[in-house]
């Protein structure tokens, strides 16, 4: 397939502004009359409010509004409506560190702290159940009183028959892999502010990776129609899922707004925004695998326990979502995935890059290594005789299109030196390479039950292209691929394409930036977009220069006649059209992801997925055995993008994806102290920096079949996902220790070698 | 206690009464109204709110702003020139060192700052230098190439 | 933060009198990265806060006839790390202080201020001690002077009294025929708080006999800490990787340490006994290399 602007490395259309500084991103927002909101959190993990005094706060000169539960709607919320536990502020108890109590409005930041100082809470204190063991325990305290117990979730899915496969194939490896919590760390702090005009419509500027859903959400805690409520976004200084589901602060901020009459603004402070931002799930995976001598994987039995925190999120769909990647890696015939969500007195999980999935890549890949290992077999060998192929429908229902999987392990093992550097083969001691493999959604998912989008594009008589699309960036580049593929389908310049989006008033409805479902859905929607109002930019010409359509061509913004040397540009044919006959020349784009037969949203698990994107991993460790310092050398990340639309952003994703996935695999890792975070600072919560990156090297592999915009793919997850098995399973073949826990930390390291060698 | 404050930014002169806890990067986000330079952390442990101060990187957010009294500044919205941008600029554009852009004001001053001291720095004195500015997004692998880059367009610029 | 009286003294003996007037909670003003993030925490609420931007005489680093060094405390790291000064004869002070931080925190963090502010981590310390350095402190009047490792009485604690500041760090020069080396661990993280070893080895000359010998431990106890077992095992005896290993095993057990959110007491002992290994090692390779010659 030929293409001129798609494939290419262009640079993207908002670098400039945000390398001149010119960027304004939410938190930079300036208003008259602004006001500062602060957020009085439960310092204590469980606990029962007996009474709050706000007197001295509210007397505090500079204080425009204190309010506690009384104040807001008794709404109750989760993501999933019917799942809702969760107050605007707490009413009769504070059930994690960092639940909101109170919050105040206060002409400055200062003044704010001092207010919020001043507010009195008599506390009962309750026993806290601080872990999935303790919450589970038949006479533990319940987080939430009206439920039997802390159980906040089930699901079993079954595909095949485990239990007999299990039995009677020749070679099991079995174990329980725990991943703990992990803090997004988003540079910009989650923060919002609201205004409510005269006609008691509220706008939300808030950095939200969702703005319609956001809405939604935002509507349903006020207790207003949707049609009141605007949510407008903006550059945004990172996602990774933390900014998906609303929290308390939009709300809080509205009716701070209201009471006031002036715009509120609700910023974390960087303590907050460990404490309070919601985690990637923790989860305790208790796996096992089985395959035959003849190399083939037939069952998997995967039970995940996760530590919901005190309310709920994206739990459920983490877990499903995870299931169904389970289901699909390998296309196993026997598969039994249970999830099981406990309520604790924590912080809440959510979405995070991967959404479950690197959790449980860390569990399987890891197995995979421990099964070939009884096998005899070489780990890259039995994941190669298991590889999904193109066109293929999983037992557990996957419909797999474009699949490049064989081709992604053989460059990654081919690159990282497989061959010559597994089991010490090059002569090096404390060095070893390790394979992961992954598959996750590369289109988001039909989990509402329909997976669609809109875009509009219309031209101006100038000759530039404005798209309205409701791709949202939050710095993975949407817009800038969605315009790279409307500058493709309507032969224009990358640089004469402008986009809107970002506001839920301009942009059709959409579900917003996860499940790496932008460039595959948006991108979608705006193709089909484009390619209407090319197909209108021809009538027009065809009408203006008295030829037949089907002999006008358009390309890189130049209109050219069939058998003559004519040229003209867009501008003159738009003009025209416009000018002379009040014709305007626009398209509209629907993607509508079509379910498949029978498809319910209870039953449909990997059906969910309209695209699936394969990847492979390999990667070299060198370990200080005296310290336990594990010293990442290398990274070969080879991933589907199907058609990559820019090589340069999708290897942005991928490295930056990488990183993240060093940072779970050796460092990260929020701790607690009787329920309270401690390391809620970048001095201790170690993300890497610049010093701590190895060669990575980022493969982006196309392959045919997929139903995305020019046959794209999503590239936003995948990365994160083999990494962290990639290297645990480099650290074994370097020093014989299998980790089954992470982060591995140089401690962790020391004293499995110490016990090694005992 | 508010004080008299002088500052120079961007080459422009400002005199306000600025309280004595106000830091340098209060000043110039409320005071002046450059947002460019940002806030990550408020500890000084992300770089996010790097300028330069008299030509130097430092955490704005851990300057006093009377400390910087009398003293120039450099924030991100001065580094262009007109609509042209600063080599550093425009090797940060072209090499796809910039995704949510959050950490680039801060990177870019630093990696500035670097290259005014050490125009053709090592891979490690890129490390070094950079070592105080976070990035969540990128992974830094391009930021590294950019810098580098950087350092050959500066090169090249350089009178013979 | 919270409200406090600033002060723009130009002499050393006004900024004393400034610290004496507004009472024991003022505070000396250099680079304040450390200060400011205290305050920021509710975790220090001083009165006044007494700047020396303005005080002369404070900032500079002068090498002696003996070959000795006269640092002024609000030197900032970044001047120490890249002095010619420093790196003729003291170079391991110019790497101890390109450990701290990143350089927007060396561009202002000064080596008073770091000794000051007397973290157990305080990463200019051991080597400043394995030196034998002394710091000179003014009351404005009069000027007393004492060996450093004497200087620190608790984690956060000085000897410091209300109206005084450190003015000068005197750092002895290089004994002739040794080597001195600052090893804290994980270069590419901005660690603080894990474990920095310092040695200074003096050879005889031509020769793998160490004459003497000097091993400080940092954030491994409440304050910087001599390891007397260790120095005393090291004088009069050939270095060998043997006696690396023993003097590692025995700084472990001369360490001190807390178990905290950033590391355990029994990986520190770990890290106390590799870093000075490590650190002697260095010393090793460099006579290896023909050292002093």
């Amino acid at each position: 397939m030929k293409t001129c602007i798609v494939r290419r490395g262009l640079p993207r259309i908002d670098a400039v502004p945000k390398v001149t500084g010119e960027a304004q991103y939410t938190v930079d927002l300036k208003m008259p009359g602004m006001l500062i909101g602060k957020i009085l959190r439960s310092p204590h993990p469980h606990a029962r409010i007996r009474s709050i005094d706000v007197s001295a706060a509210r007397e505090l000169e500079g204080v425009l509004a204190v309010i506690t539960a009384e104040d807001v709607p008794g709404t109750l919320f989760a993501f999933m409506q019917v799942m809702a536990d969760k107050h605007i502020l707490c009413t009769d108890k504070v059930r994690y560190v960092g639940d909101e109590v109170a919050a105040v409005a206060a002409v400055d930041d200062d003044t704010a702290e001092k207010a919020i100082g001043l507010i009195e809470v008599d506390y009962e204190l309750l026993p806290p159940v601080l872990s999935v063991e303790d919450a589970l325990k038949p006479d533990a305290p319940l987080v939430h009183e009206d439920k039997d117990s802390n159980l906040g979730f089930e699901v079993e899915r079954l595909f095949g028959d485990p239990d007999t496969a299990l039995a009677e194939c020749d070679y099991v490896a079995e174990g329980t892999y725990v991943t703990h919590d992990l803090a997004h760390t988003c540079l910009e702090v989650s923060n919002c502010v609201v205004k409510w005009d005269k006609k008691g419509r509220v706008t939300v500027w808030t950095n939200t990776q969702a703005p319609h859903t956001q809405r939604q959400e935002v509507a349903r805690l006020l207790g207003i129609p949707r049609a009141n409520v605007r949510v407008i976004s903006s550059y945004m200084g990172g996602g990774f899922g933390s900014k998906l589901v609303t929290d308390m602060k939009a709300p809080i901020a509205a009716v701070l707004s209201r009471i006031t009459g002036r715009p509120v603004r609700i910023v974390n402070t960087r303590s907050e925004e460990f404490t309070t931002a919601k985690t990637r799930y923790p989860y305790t995976i208790h796996l096992k695998t089985g395959a035959n001598k003849d190399g083939r994987i037939v069952v998997r039995d995967m039970t995940v326990i996760g530590d919901n925190g005190a309310y709920h999120d994206k739990g459920p769909a983490t877990i499903n979502f995870s299931a169904m990647m389970f289901g699909t890696l390998y296309n196993v015939p026997n598969i039994r995935a249970v999830g099981k969500l406990i309520y604790t007195n924590r912080q809440m999980g959510t979405a995070f890059r991967g959404f479950g999935n690197p959790q449980m890549a860390f569990a399987t890949e890891s197995q995979l290594d421990e099964l070939a290992e009884k096998m005899g077999m070489d780990p890259l060998e039995l994941r190669l005789r298991n590889a999904n192929h193109a066109m293929e429908t999983t037992s557990c229902g996957a419909e797999v299109c474009g699949c490049a999987m064989t081709e992604c392990m053989e460059i990654a093992a081919e690159r990282i030196g497989w061959k010559q550097k597994r089991n010490g083969a090059d002569g090096t001691v404390l060095r070893g390479v390790g394979l992961a493999n992954m598959v996750h959604t590369g289109g988001g998912g039909r989990f509402y039950g329909y997976n669609s989008t809109e875009a509009f594009i219309k031209l101006s008589d100038d000759g530039t292209v404005t798209l309205i699309t409701s791709a949202l960036d939050m710095g993975q580049g949407a817009h800038t691929a969605m315009a790279q593929i409307a500058a493709e389908e309507l032969g224009v310049r990358l640089g004469d394409v402008i986009v809107l989006s970002n506001d839920t008033d301009l942009t059709p409805y959409d579900l917003g930036a996860w499940g790496s479902r932008a460039t595959f859905m948006n991108g979608n929607a705006v193709f089909e977009a484009a390619r209407e109002a090319r197909l209108a930019l021809i009538e027009a010409a065809a009408e203006m220069l008295e030829v037949p359509a089907a002999d006008v061509a358009v390309e890189e913004g130049r209109i050219s006649v069939k058998g003559s040397d004519e040229k003209h540009t867009i501008a003159e044919i738009v003009d025209h059209s416009v000018n002379e006959h009040g014709w305007t020349i626009s398209g509209t784009g629907r993607f509508v992801d079509k379910l498949p037969e029978g498809y319910t949203i209870k039953s449909a698990f990997a059906k969910n997925i309209p695209c699936f994107s394969f990847g492979t991993q390999a990667v070299e460790v060198e370990i200080d055995a005296e310290t336990g310092q594990v010293h990442v050398l290398k990274v070969i990340a080879a991933h589907e993008t199907g058609t990559t639309i820019n090589q340069i952003m999708a290897e942005g994703q991928i490295e930056g994806s990488v990183v993240q996935g060093i940072g779970f695999a050796l460092m990260e890792r929020l701790i607690s102290e009787d329920g309270r975070i401690i390391n809620d600072r970048f001095l201790d919560y170690k993300i890497p920096n610049i010093g701590d990156i190895p060669e990575i090297e980022a493969v982006c592999v196309e392959s045919e079949g997929t139903k995305g915009p020019l046959g794209a793919k999503g590239i936003g997850e995948p990365g994160l996902v083999p990494t962290a098995p990639a290297i645990a399973n480099a650290i074994y073949d370097a020093i014989g220790v299998r980790f089954h826990e992470l982060p591995i930390t140089r401690e962790e390291v020391v004293k499995a070698l110490r016990e090694k060698r005992e | 206690m508010k004080r008299e404050l002088h500052l120079t930014v961007n080459g422009v002169s400002y005199h306000r009464l600025i309280d004595t806890h106000r830091t340098l990067l209060e000043v110039i986000r409320d005071e002046i109204g450059l947002t460019g330079t940002k806030n990550g952390c408020g500890q000084g442990e992300c770089g996010a709110c790097t300028v330069l101060l008299d030509g130097e990187p430092v955490n704005s957010c851990m300057v006093l702003a009377h400390e910087a009294d009398g003293h120039d500044v450099v924030t991100i919205e001065g580094l262009a020139d007109g609509a042209v941008l600063h080599p550093v600029q425009r090797a940060f554009v072209e090499t796809g060192a910039i995704q949510c852009g959050f950490c680039t004001p801060g990177m870019v001053l630093s990696a500035k700052a670097l290259l005014d001291r050490n125009p053709d720095p090592t891979r490690q004195e890129i490390l070094e230098g950079l070592k105080g500015n976070l990035c969540r997004c990128t992974g830094y692998v391009k930021i590294i190439e950019a810098v580098q880059a950087a350092s050959c367009l500066l090169d090249e610029e350089e009178p013979s | 933060m919270e409200a406090f009286d600033y002060m723009r003294p130009t002499s050393v003996a006004d900024a004393c009198a400034a610290l004496r007037e507004a009472g024991g909670t003022a505070r000396a003003l250099a680079g304040g990265t450390d200060i400011l993030v205290q305050m920021r925490e509710g975790k220090l609420r001083p009165a006044a806060l007494v700047s020396l931007r303005d005080v002369p005489g404070l900032r500079s680093v002068r090498r002696e006839q003996d070959g000795g060094l006269t640092i002024g405390a609000a030197t900032r790291l970044i001047d120490i790390e890249t002095s010619p000064d420093v790196l003729r004869d003291h170079a391991a002070l110019a790497e101890a202080a390109s450990w701290i931080g990143s350089v927007q925190v060396r561009d202002r963090a000064t080596i008073g201020g770091n000794l000051c502010n007397a973290a157990p981590s305080a990463d200019t310390a051991p080597i400043l001690i394995a030196y034998g350095s002394s710091v000179t402190i003014s009351d404005g009047r009069g000027e007393r002077t004492l060996p450093l490792e004497d200087f620190f009485t608790g984690p956060g604690e000085t000897v410091l009294e209300p109206g005084e500041l450190l003015t000068a760090i005197s750092v002895p020069p290089a004994p002739a025929h040794s080597h001195a080396k600052y090893y804290k661990t994980f270069r590419s993280a901005m660690d603080c708080c894990t474990v920095g070893v310092a040695v200074l080895v003096v050879f005889a000359p031509d020769s793998r006999l160490v004459e003497d010998a000097r091993v400080v431990l940092g954030a491994i106890a409440p304050t910087p800490i001599r390891a007397p077992r260790c120095e005393e095992m090291l004088r009069g005896k050939e270095l060998d990787s043997a006696l690396m290993a023993s003097v590692g095993a025995l700084a472990a057990e001369e360490a001190r340490p807390i178990d905290d959110v950033r590391a355990s007491a029994e990986y520190r002992r770990v890290l106390a006994e590799v870093l000075t290994k490590r650190a002697l090692a260095a010393a090793d390779s460099w006579l290896q290399k023909g050292a002093g010659a």
